[in-house]
């Protein structure tokens, strides 16, 4: 691998520096939630933690997103859009789980003849500095999804943490636009990628969780009327943590919000654990109790996403498994179908 | 005879006897200091039962609309919601056996978490008065008092006030040394309790779970999805997110146990039981009212004395 | 009864702003008592924006707060006398339930004297001017609303 490195102590310049000519998005802590939010200085950066509480992916899908802008004036009605920044977003220290994740957003917003333009602005201008995973989570399965804890997959930069240095693996050109500009890096020696690749191999035997889900697709396609979803479902509360938790749900609602004499279509987060999500204007619902919505999750991430985009739509982050309120962990749930 | 083993032979008893179809009970979580709920219906499964500080979720939640008859397994705060759910006819009697466990807290696994800042809690037990944790290969101990739930703290039902059978001894009732959090609230003027509860509410990310995990939370259409008339957009603007929380306090007064199963859920770990304290605390003033503890009583927003306190009312 | 001094009070606020004021009221006393006032020519302020409901308990807290969220300086609710209600207890239960909208919004910091609650029968047109003079005093004292209101983020 191409590779440079950067000493740990001078990481917070080359954020600093990033942060002068580009909108640069870290993880943070911001009233005790783990998260990922803007930067305005390296000081702020948590990176003291395997995963954040709150996934990156309300950097590129934000939680209320407007779309339109409308204003009564003077007996006329102004349409305005909203203005997204064009500065290029740095997004640091993405765990590569995330940066892959990234992939399943693409393939849900673009296609070729359609593009979802306001996804789209944040997408292109985004760069992906992700940070390697030297201690998986118990509750990781990454692996078992087709990632690792070392993937590259997503990323523009990947930075192994080794102690007094970071490595950083130059995977795309964007990447290494970003580290020319600046004077912080050297070129890797012999040890430091050796000590990179030891450690991927380390991090990726530490991962505990291993599930074989070759021919999941095809096996859960037979599934639709099995019995067994009746008693899969009965100790799900039906809220929407896992989904809103979850680096790579993306579905969404599209509501208009009246603020006096403004208004604006907002596109806000939603979830198919929430009856309202397929409730029909004549009160039909095809996913009335908490077995369809259940079964809805499992199928669409592990069956109907693969089936259409060719991946499976989850990457393994653990996220809905430490948070669910009555820990409901999808983990059993593919043992059990396999 | 351990607690465990006596639920567990009650379970089964009460299986095999056909007394009921279904044991809703606690077995053993994924996660460290975590259980989970399960439902039992064949005797040879009750070995699964478990019964410990990590029991913390409400199970009065998965009776209603159930048509089968079930055993709960109840902490105090549990069965007082079973009591409130037959109370306001969503379950009926003859459908639930109360099973009565003795309940000295449960801890808060959140706290731990935080405490632990970023380090992996691999795994935990309980030894006594010590949780005793494996944090990444090394051991550290936690005093199991300081991290007992807010609402375990302040706790004076323990014990099921109602029920059809109790596993083992009951639990040593204490008297509450009442909410050092509330107490510290209300002694705030009008701008600095904004000014919190704007902090606090303002991590909400409307997943609800809250919510769903309140048993006493039933609507088929909850007021938040309902579009006709429209109370409440799905942003997260500061008024919608306190309107939420302000409502969800509204509907459960007089109703709400203080179970904690609120909090517990809550993802981003905002104290959500300062306001139904504090609306709970004022009914027992008023009202004089507990919720939970008789079949007999009707709930307080339900009914209405003449002399009824009015000096707020011009 | 605190006052609290916002920032935009100090910075906007013009002499001649005036809070607006929603008032719900029963059909049978507190309508009937304004209608009274009117027509007996006494003068109230007339900030007031009446809403007419058939009786003070069919009067959802939730009105209360959506007012609020809408940019309404204060909210007056008024019904029977208890003992006096049209429907027999409508105001009775109601009571209980405003008792609790007010702790809540209060505890919550919502300011004090924003949403007040009175009986005013159908013969007390004086009063109703009164307490009508009352509110739009004490919610004028306050300043406008902040707090709960909807506002666009930026």
């Amino acid at each position: 691998m191409k590779g440079k490195t950067i000493l740990k102590e001078r990481l917070p310049d080359f954020i600093d520096e990033l942060i002068r000519e580009n909108l640069v998005f870290a993880p943070v802590k911001r009233e005790n939630i783990t998260c990922f939010d803007e930067i305005s200085a390296s000081d702020e950066v948590h990176l003291n933690l395997q995963n954040t509480k709150k996934p990156s992916k309300d950097v590129l899908l934000p939680k209320c997103e407007p779309l339109l802008l409308f204003e009564a004036k003077d007996k006329k009605v102004e349409v305005k859009e909203p203005k997204i920044s064009d500065a290029r977003r740095i997004l640091f220290g993405i765990r590569p789980c995330e940066a892959r994740g990234f992939n399943v957003f693409d393939k849900a917003f673009t296609s070729d003849e359609f593009k979802d333009v306001y996804y789209m602005k944040r997408r292109e201008n985004a760069i992906v500095i992700g940070m390697a995973c030297l201690k998986p989570s118990p509750t990781c399965f990454c692996t078992s999804v087709g990632g690792s804890p070392f993937s590259r997959e997503g990323s523009d930069l990947l930075l192994v943490d080794l102690g007094d240095r970071y490595f950083v693996d130059v995977i795309t050109e964007k990447g290494e636009e970003v580290i020319e500009k600046t004077r912080l890096f050297k070129d890797a020696e012999k040890r430091d990628i050796d000590a990179a690749e030891k450690a991927a191999k380390e991090a990726e035997a530490s991962i505990k969780t291993r599930i074989r889900l070759e021919g999941i697709q095809d096996k859960l396609s037979k599934m639709f009327d099995d019995p067994s979803w009746d008693d899969l479902h009965q100790k799900c509360v039906g809220c929407g943590v896992c989904t809103f938790l979850c680096p790579t749900c993306y579905c969404f609602d599209i509501v208009d919000e009246s603020y006096g004499f403004e208004m604006r279509r907002v596109r806000v987060w939603d979830t198919c654990q929430f009856p309202l999500f397929t409730q029909q204007a004549s009160g039909v619902n095809p996913r009335p109790s908490g077995k369809e919505r259940m079964r809805q999750r499992i199928m669409h991430k592990f069956s109907y996403f693969p089936e259409v985009h060719g991946e499976i739509a989850c990457i393994g982050c653990g996220r809905c498994i430490r948070e669910c309120p009555v820990n409901f962990d999808i983990r059993e749930v593919l043992k059990s179908i396999m | 005879m351990s607690l465990e083993t006596s639920l567990r032979e009650i379970a089964r008893k009460l299986l095999e006897e056909g007394q009921v179809d279904v044991i809703i009970g606690y077995e053993k979580g994924s996660l460290p200091l975590q259980t989970t709920p399960c439902f039992i219906d064949d005797a040879d499964d009750v070995d699964r039962l478990v019964w410990n500080e990590s029991c913390g979720n409400n199970l009065a939640k998965y009776l209603v609309d159930r048509k089968d008859k079930a055993g709960v397994v109840a902490k105090g705060c549990d069965a007082r919601s079973i009591v409130m759910l037959v109370v306001e006819k969503q379950v009926e009697r003859d459908k639930v056996v109360i099973i009565g466990v003795p309940c000295s807290g449960i801890i808060d696994r959140r706290k731990i978490v935080e405490t632990l800042e970023g380090r992996e809690m691999l795994e935990a037990t309980i030894k006594g008065d010590k949780v005793v944790v494996n944090v990444e290969g090394s051991e550290e101990v936690f005093a199991k008092e300081q991290f007992l739930c807010e609402s375990c703290q302040t706790c004076e039902h323990r014990n099921a006030p109602i029920y059809d059978v109790f596993v083992g001894e009951k639990a040593k009732e204490t008297k509450s040394m009442g909410e050092t959090s509330l107490s510290e609230l209300e002694k705030m003027t009008a701008s600095e309790r904004w000014s919190f509860f704007k902090r606090e509410l303002g991590k909400c990310i409307r997943c609800y779970a809250c919510r769903e995990v309140c048993p006493l939370c039933y609507c088929e259409e909850c007021f938040v999805d309902q579009t006709m008339p429209s109370w409440l957009g799905k942003t997260d603007d500061e008024s919608e997110v306190m309107f939420y929380h302000v409502t969800r306090a509204l509907h459960l007064a007089g109703r709400c146990v203080d179970c904690g199963a609120c909090s517990r859920a809550c993802p981003m770990g905002i104290n959500l039981r300062n306001l139904n304290r504090r609306v709970e605390k004022r009914v027992k003033e008023l009202y004089n009212y507990e919720a939970g503890l008789s079949f007999e009583e009707t709930p307080p927003l339900a009914t209405f004395k003449l002399n009824d306190p009015q000096e707020f009312i011009k | 009864m605190e006052t609290t001094v916002s920032p935009s009070t100090e910075v906007n606020k013009e002499d001649n702003w005036e809070p607006k004021i929603i008032a719900f009221l029963c059909n049978w006393c507190s309508y009937a008592g304004a209608d009274l006032a009117g027509v007996s020519r006494i003068q109230y302020p007339p900030n007031v924006r009446i809403v007419r409901v058939p009786c003070s308990g069919r009067i959802n807290p939730m009105f209360i707060v959506k007012c609020l969220e809408r940019g309404v300086d204060g909210v007056l609710v008024s019904g029977c006398h208890p003992g006096e209600c049209h429907y027999i207890s409508g105001n009775l239960f109601a009571r209980r339930k405003f008792t609790i909208l007010k702790e809540i919004l209060e505890f919550v910091g919502i300011e004090p004297g924003r949403v007040q609650f009175s009986w005013v029968s159908a013969s007390e047109g004086e009063k109703f001017a009164r307490v009508v003079r009352d509110v739009v005093e004490e919610v004028k004292a306050l300043g406008p609303i902040e707090r709960m209101v909807k506002a666009a983020p930026i």
